[in-house]
């Protein structure tokens, strides 16, 4: 894999992401003995570019948080390299990391537990502008009321604590509050799963509106595939700590190569009954291995509805087969052409309804 | 909060109302006996009438209300007559008296308040004290040596019992190395520096028992509530905001960990006024702890009604104090 | 054994001999630790060992006992018997003269009015005074003048030393007490936490159950005394914790009844700061035989003199039991220094101790079998002794205590070598000696063949003591199970020695009546004796002065006491 594999635009990209790892030690035993570990995430790259919106999606627990917060250096990773604007924090220390912060910023799943609850909504807002700018307490102040105008919430407010507020306002808070700083990339994990079906519209528009205006990049992360068709303009597919495909948007729902993918897009509701009607679900059957003892092969050829010999010994490497469209399954590896090309998949799946 | 506060406080006086009539039919139905304990050639006669001196004989109703007037009634107005020289108590507003000693409880109370106080009082502060960093760093810094070490020290700081740690002080300090006395000196008066040495000589043992016991339980409360909030989503925003470690230790873990290890706290005092009941034995500081395992020993009902009153008082108190005090530091919770 | 309290009296005499030349006040504190914290001052509104010896620093009676027994006037001029004319003949009356000159604490005079008064408050209606058998039959006490106090008994007292006698019942500061009497003599809180008395030492401060400190009374009668200027009564912790401040530490000069194994106080005492100190009262540890039988079979009236029993009261198979056991060892074992063998169930004072029955002393497995074989009870094939078909086959039952079960066991070991089978059961000892008429375990009712206490009397005189083993004292269902008699022993020769007692005066006679009853007792094997229990406390060795005494206080001579140099 060279440096730009994963590029399709000329220009550098904003973050480079080059074999990521995240592993989390498992203590057990009466000592607490490191016995183990997690393999959250275990070899994931990818590049996001400036501006656009990269959609990072998967089962639960296959490790798009951990993704998330590992390239915003929340974890110490395990290896891996990240650069973001060309420069490399994967091994930076958290002081030396500190004053980079501003730049990339994250918004969470929950949002209430990502605010303090001891903190009023001025505080959230306010606290990094006292650690990373030297503004006085006035223009604070109207910095914050800035930022409160630009997600949309009443600046009345300013004094409340967080469960003071609807799940819809918290997640305008905590948005507010990854904006303060003027960052260029912000990780979304999965921001609007724990709201309303009603609300989580006007969050994504909000989002969408803050990108135009302030130039944003995302790392969209969400386990709903048409959010994500929404909002994304490439997509990554992960399953058991590696991306297994990643993707223009339209190629990926399109025609989607991973068999991985094409489970995943087949359990998504058609809108059109007609098609719907039609349309022929995979189901996957098993459960997801432990990330604590991935299989040993392709990671998802115990599952696969077409996994071959060749797939439990050798781990499939990340290949192009369509120009920007890449995957990781020996399906589409020339050396192991199986019967058929990409279309296979639909050639044994599993049938119902 | 202020009618939360003034709603609960009156719910509460039924409520002890209810508590004192329990361990009033508890205490005076117990077979206890006051005079068991005196020798056997005193004749079964003598004890009757000891007995009914007492006012043993008295229906239970009778001595119920007449405590409950004592205590309520009585005992302030005289508390007011001593503080303030008047005399608002009448001839007849017999104070409630011990069994044991013949003298009123609440002067015996106030007599032992002093070294309960000094020693209870403070090994608590000192086990929260050393509890709380203790606690912090354990979690923070979780399955580390230290947190090991912690752990275990806590698990044998709760599980041996203070009679046997106080005899093994004793043992190698007194005995052995003769640093500190064995016995506690209720009538000591610190007045100057030297005065204070001896009573900080005195407490040494004793507070370090007492602490260690309570710090082991602290600590543990402490290190759980800081890895709950830990691994919470807010301590990633502080982190990715870009605030210092120390800041997001101390200000936002710290801050929202302390909620529930501060009421833990408050609830913990009333035991404090309870006085340590085998500590106190063992180094015979003779305090709140020891006044009551005396009174129970010896059938003494008044003393044991008083005391185990109050301490249900304080018990109430304090659990609406917990109660307050996480509403004042919990902005989620709310009580109007 | 009398040469040894001879050495002994010897042995205090010289230790008073130094204190003669002291000032009061010159030594300093003493420092005394009672386990049990004393909770007043007041000996008459609680009956607790505790608090009469705290109360005796302070209040004295007319007379108290020596180490021997003995009464030795204390606020009295001499003890008044029938010899000296101080009883009258109809022993009706005692005529008491208090020495002249004697001041209370507040430098009043001590007046004949004061023994009158503590009679009074003793007796009043509605007072619960835990000492009022102290003063049974006493109709009056008239006071001729200051000094003379005259006790007007209803009845003739053979043994007219109950009222004033001893640290039960001290003498009160009339002046002190007079708003005292009755029902309001718990409200007095300040008189009885700090009595106004004629004792060496005057409480300052009182802190019940905690601490009491007491300073030299300056009114005392002997103007060099006492030595130590004052004194810290600490109470409160356990016996350990006490024997350890005074042997261990050296932090306190003298600790109160450590009841503890002797190996733990023999391992304290090593470390050379203080003495153990022993002294003999009456308290007898023994083995009762149940003349009766206990057999279930016999209902109600099991354990009853209507069914005596089928080999215990073969008095050759009793005997044997007595001699298979082996004292000595028993009494090392058990209580160390804190005990010594007997052959008497009245082991003290010495002069009711006969000398008649030592043979016991010796264990003698050999003689028991031999006395068994002559009275016809001869091994069977298990070994067990048996006659007509009646095997030597026992239950034997104690109170649970870890020494008592130490004893069964050894003491089956011994029967059982002489061919006495026993079975052994041990009862709680709130149970045991609970008297509760309902429970088939209590030690009145006796459901067994033999059982072990300890027992002892209150004072110096056996009259009521060796009046326990009359005929009518047997525990049966008449009298609700309740009574001393536990062997139901029954012996016109013996209840007629005890009625006679009960009208004897004379002190000689009466100390032949009660050896006289002690070895009927012994030479029927009744009772078998084991060892005589003594009081242990502990005194530093920088305590001089101090007399261990079991009759009274063991404070009792605090004024002759001094710091050794
Ligand atoms: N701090 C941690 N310690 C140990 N294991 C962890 C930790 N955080 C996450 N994991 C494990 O790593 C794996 C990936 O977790 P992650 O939260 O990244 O999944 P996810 O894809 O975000 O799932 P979801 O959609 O449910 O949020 C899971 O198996 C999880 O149990
Ligand atoms: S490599 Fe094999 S197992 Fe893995 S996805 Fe492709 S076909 Fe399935
Ligand atoms: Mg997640």
């Amino acid at each position: 894999m060279s440096e730009t594999a994963m590029s399709d635009r000329s220009p550098r990209p904003l973050v480079e992401i080059r074999d990521l790892r995240m592993h989390f030690p498992i203590h057990a035993g009466v000592l607490r003995r490191r016995v183990g570990a997690v393999r959250a995430v275990d070899g994931v790259s990818f590049d996001i570019h400036e501006g656009e919106t990269l959609g990072l999606v998967g089962e639960s627990g296959c490790g798009k948080s951990t993704c998330g917060r590992a390239i915003l250096r929340l974890y110490d990773i395990t290896s891996g390299s990240i650069r973001i604007e060309g420069d490399e924090i994967g091994t930076l220390g958290q002081d030396a990391l500190r004053p980079r912060r501003p730049r990339m910023q994250m918004v969470f799943q929950d949002p209430q537990a990502s605010l303090n609850p001891r903190m009023t909504v001025a505080r959230i807002i306010g606290e990094p502008l006292d650690e990373h700018t030297t503004l006085s307490r006035a223009e604070k102040r109207d910095r914050i009321y800035e930022l409160m105008d630009a997600v949309g919430l009443n600046r009345n407010f300013a004094n409340r604590y967080p469960h003071q507020f609807s799940g819809g306002q918290r997640q305008r808070i905590g948005i507010a509050r990854a904006l303060a700083l003027n960052p260029k990339f912000i990780v979304c994990d999965e921001p609007i799963a724990a709201l309303d079906v009603s609300i989580q519209a006007q969050v994504v528009n909000l989002l969408e509106d803050l990108q135009d205006r302030f130039g944003l990049t995302y790392l969209f992360i969400s386990h709903d595939l048409s959010m994500v068709r929404h909002i994304a303009d490439r997509v990554a597919v992960m399953y058991l700590g590696r991306v297994v495909e990643l993707a223009p948007r339209d190629s990926l729902y399109g025609a989607p190569l991973h068999p991985y993918t094409q489970a995943l897009l087949s359990a998504v509701p058609e809108p059109d009954p007609d098609l719907e009607a039609s349309r022929r679900h995979i189901i996957l059957k098993g459960d997801v291995p432990s990330p604590a003892n991935p299989p040993e092969g392709c990671n998802f050829c115990t599952r696969c509805p077409q996994a071959m010999p060749i797939c439990h010994r050798i781990d499939p490497e990340m290949r192009e087969p369509r120009p920007g469209h890449f995957a990781a399954c020996h399906l589409h590896d020339p050396d192991h052409i199986p019967t058929a090309g990409s279309t296979a998949a639909n050639d044994q799946p599993q049938q119902g309804e | 909060m202020f009618t939360y506060t003034i709603r609960r406080l009156l719910i509460a006086i039924p409520t002890l109302l209810v508590i004192s009539l329990i361990i009033f039919l508890v205490v005076t139905l117990a077979p206890s006996d006051p005079t068991a304990n005196l020798p056997l050639s005193i004749p079964s006669e003598v004890r009757a009438q000891m007995r009914e001196a007492l006012g043993l004989n008295e229906p239970i109703l009778v001595r119920y209300l007449l405590w409950l007037r004592q205590f309520f009634l009585y005992e302030p107005l005289h508390m007011l007559d001593q503080a303030f020289g008047l005399s608002l108590a009448g001839e007849d507003m017999q104070r409630i008296l011990s069994w044991q000693t013949r003298s009123p409880v609440a002067d015996l109370i106030v007599q032992r308040l002093p070294q309960t106080l000094w020693v209870v009082g403070t090994s608590y502060v000192v086990g929260v004290l050393i509890a709380l960093p203790i606690g912090i760093a354990s979690a923070y810094r979780q399955y580390s040596w230290f947190d090991q070490i912690g752990t275990f020290v806590s698990m044998v700081g709760f599980s041996v019992p203070t009679f046997f740690t106080g005899v093994l002080l004793i043992v190698i300090f007194s005995v052995h190395l003769g640093w500190f006395p064995s016995i506690y000196d209720t009538t000591l008066r610190v007045t100057d520096l030297s005065t204070f040495w001896l009573q900080i000589k005195q407490m040494i043992m004793p507070v370090a028992v007492l602490a260690l016991y309570n710090a082991a339980q602290i600590s543990r409360f402490m290190r759980a509530s800081m890895l709950d909030n830990l691994n919470q989503d807010y301590v990633r925003t502080a982190r990715a905001k870009g605030m210092t470690e120390r800041v997001v230790v101390l200000l936002h873990v710290l801050r929202n960990s302390m909620i529930p290890v501060v009421t833990v706290i408050a609830l913990g005092v009333p035991t404090v006024f309870g006085g340590a009941i085998i500590t106190e034995q063992v180094f015979k500081v003779n305090g709140i702890g020891q006044l009551l395992i005396i009174a129970i020993q010896g059938g003494d009902v008044p003393t044991v009604q008083t005391l185990t009153f109050i301490f249900a008082v304080l018990i109430v108190l304090f659990n609406l104090i917990a109660d307050v005090l996480y509403g004042l530091l919990d902005p989620r919770i709310r009580y109007d | 054994m009398r040469a040894k309290h001879a050495l002994l009296g010897a042995a205090a005499a010289l230790a008073l001999a130094p204190a003669a030349f002291a000032e009061r006040g010159s030594d300093g504190q003493v420092n005394i630790i009672y386990w049990q914290g004393p909770s007043t001052m007041n000996p008459y509104l609680s009956g607790g060992i505790k608090e009469l010896e705290a109360a005796s620093l302070s209040l004295e009676p007319l007379a108290r006992y020596d180490p021997d027994g003995n009464m030795v006037p204390f606020l009295a001029e001499t003890v008044p018997t029938l010899e000296n004319g101080g009883v009258s003949e109809d022993l009706k009356s005692v005529t008491w003269k208090i020495k002249p000159g004697l001041l209370w604490s507040d430098g009043t005079p001590v007046t004949s009015a004061d023994v009158r008064f503590t009679w009074q408050y003793c007796t009043a209606e509605g007072g619960g005074c835990s000492q009022s058998e102290k003063y049974n039959d006493v109709a009056d006490v008239e006071t001729p003048d200051e000094l003379t106090a005259i006790v007007r008994f209803s009845v003739p007292k053979p043994y007219p030393y109950g009222p004033f006698v001893g640290n039960q019942a001290p003498i009160l500061q009339a002046a002190q007490f007079a708003d005292c009497l009755g029902p309001k003599a718990p409200g007095c809180t300040s008189a009885n936490f700090m009595p106004v008395g004629t004792g060496p030492f005057i409480v300052t401060d009182f802190r019940p159950n905690d601490v009491i400190a007491l300073k030299a009374n300056e009114h005392y009668r002997d103007p060099e005394k006492p030595a130590f200027s004052t004194v810290n009564f600490k109470g409160g912790g356990d016996a350990m914790a006490a024997g350890r401040s005074v042997l261990e530490t050296g932090e306190y000069d003298f600790a109160w009844n450590l009841q503890l194994a002797p190996e733990v106080l023999d391992q304290m005492a090593a470390a050379g700061k203080g003495e153990v100190e022993v002294a003999f009262g009456t308290l007898v540890e023994r083995i009762m035989v149940n003349f009766t039988d206990p057999d279930p079979k016999w209902g109600e009236r099991r354990a009853t003199a209507d069914h005596p029993h089928p080999f215990l009261t073969d008095k050759a198979v009793r005997q044997a039991l007595s001699m298979a056991i082996d004292r000595d060892l028993l009494t090392e074992i058990g209580y160390g220094q804190a005990g010594r063998t007997t052959c008497n169930v009245l082991a003290a004072p010495e002069i009711y101790a006969s000398e008649a029955n030592e043979g016991c002393l010796v264990q003698d497995i050999e003689g028991a079998k031999a006395l068994l074989d002559q009275a016809g009870w001869v091994p069977g094939p298990d070994g067990v002794r048996q006659k007509d078909g009646m095997r030597l086959s026992m239950l034997f039952q104690s109170s649970t205590n870890a020494v008592r079960q130490d004893f069964q066991a050894l003491i089956k070991q011994w029967w059982s070598e002489i061919g006495v089978e026993s079975e052994l059961r041990n009862v709680d000892a709130s149970v045991f000696f609970g008297g509760d008429p309902g429970s088939p375990d209590t030690f009145q009712k006796f459901y067994a063949d033999v059982e072990m206490y300890a027992n002892s009397f209150d004072g110096t005189d056996p009259e009521a003591y060796m009046a326990n083993w009359e005929c009518k004292q047997a525990p049966r269902p008449e009298t609700q199970w309740q009574g001393n008699n536990m062997p139901r022993y029954c012996n016109a020769a013996y209840d007629a020695l005890v009625a006679e007692m009960a009208k004897t005066g004379k002190m000689d006679e009466r100390i032949a009546l009660a050896k006289k009853m002690n070895d009927i007792l012994m030479q029927d094997y009744v009772i078998l004796p084991l060892v005589h229990r003594g009081r242990v406390s502990a005194r530093a060795t920088s305590l001089g002065g101090f007399v261990m005494n079991a009759w009274d206080s063991e404070l009792w001579n605090a004024a002759d006491w001094y710091r050794v140099k």
